[in-house]
């Protein structure tokens, strides 16, 4: 059901917030991805469908790579695979570990100190019901 | 049409709208692309064209790379004309970028504004200056039909360093502020 417009006078959605709250994930969720072992492109794609909710444009993620690449966070090597194309397959270099630990730590902080702040809201919701 | 022409077609477009990367560059991201096509149709079984809609038409796929390739050289660069140009491009996508930009365009012109002061005071001196009239500042800057009688300079010709001072500070400040801007902002722009 549609939410009441009023609600939001601003004209912005939880939708729309919540769209760029994955978007500025999306980088530390590609990191993530890799961090036991090297994947190539459609395999970090499918990682991320299955263990996050991060359903993300297909051809999003490549340019993406290729930034990380380029910032030195992540390497890549072409591997000839049986399915008759090569494959470029991406591995975290130190660099990218070391910027992936940090993010990490961040997001925990932050989503701590939120969780403590929403917490009251949720009870009232449920008291509510 | 075949799925390998349906193929070829969608990089061949992509291809050709990659123009400012180098072949090198152009022709890796042409394979990876065609390998991820081809994969996801072996391992998927999908008709050709969900897959390709899922990874979206090849000019927006082209159009990520050509900006992250802009972005990434003028979050390299100290050109006003560079960091310009991309932040014209932010701003396309909102109205972040809309307010670098602004703020880019305010700060280059107040910076260079500076230093023509300065210059001006060297060409110029007696009609560049700050003027004062009863206790307020009245005039500053260079005046070819110079300003009112009842008027006083108050900084001579410290105006020259401090110009010089002030606008370059103001140009430094304008182009760190910019290319913050722009790494930030390739963080946010991936399209879900």
């Amino acid at each position: 059901m549609a939410k009441p417009r009023a609600l939001y006078p601003d004209g912005d959605s939880p939708d729309r917030w919540e769209a760029q709250l994955r978007k500025g994930a999306l980088e530390m969720a590609a990191l993530a991805s890799l961090w036991k072992g090297r994947l190539y492109g459609l395999e970090i794609i499918r990682f991320l469908e299955n263990h996050s909710s991060l359903a993300l444009a297909e051809g999003t993620i490549y340019p993406i790579l290729n930034r990380l690449k380029l910032e030195g966070m992540l390497t890549s090597e072409w591997v000839e695979a049986e399915a008759g194309h090569p494959r470029k397959y991406y591995s975290l270099t130190e660099a990218g570990r070391q910027r992936l630990r940090l993010m990490a730590e961040a997001w925990f902080g932050f989503a701590r100190g939120l969780s403590r702040l929403l917490e009251p809201v949720l009870e009232k919701q449920e008291i509510a019901k | 049409m075949t799925q390998e022409m349906q193929i070829e077609n969608y990089l061949t477009v992509l291809r050709s709208h990659l123009g400012p990367l180098t072949i090198a560059e152009r022709e890796e991201i042409v394979l990876e692309i065609g390998a991820h096509i081809r994969d996801s149709a072996e391992q998927s079984g999908a008709s050709m064209s969900s897959i390709l809609a899922r990874l979206g038409p090849a000019e927006q796929l082209a159009a990520q790379y050509r900006e992250g390739l802009l972005i990434r050289q003028a979050s390299r660069s100290f050109s006003p004309l560079v960091l310009l140009r991309a932040a014209l491009r932010l701003a396309t996508r909102g109205a972040f970028g809309i307010f670098v930009f602004f703020c880019g365009v305010f700060g280059y012109s107040f910076g260079a504004g500076f230093l023509a002061v300065a210059l001006g005071k060297m060409i110029y001196p007696s009609h560049t200056g700050a003027w004062v009239q009863d206790g307020r500042l009245v005039s500053a800057g260079t005046f070819i039909f110079g300003v009112s009688p009842q008027a006083h300079e108050v900084l001579g010709i410290w105006i020259i360093p401090l110009g010089l001072i002030l606008g370059s500070l103001t140009l430094l400040a304008t182009t760190w502020a910019i290319r913050t801007s722009l790494c930030i902002s390739q963080r946010w722009r991936a399209r879900l």
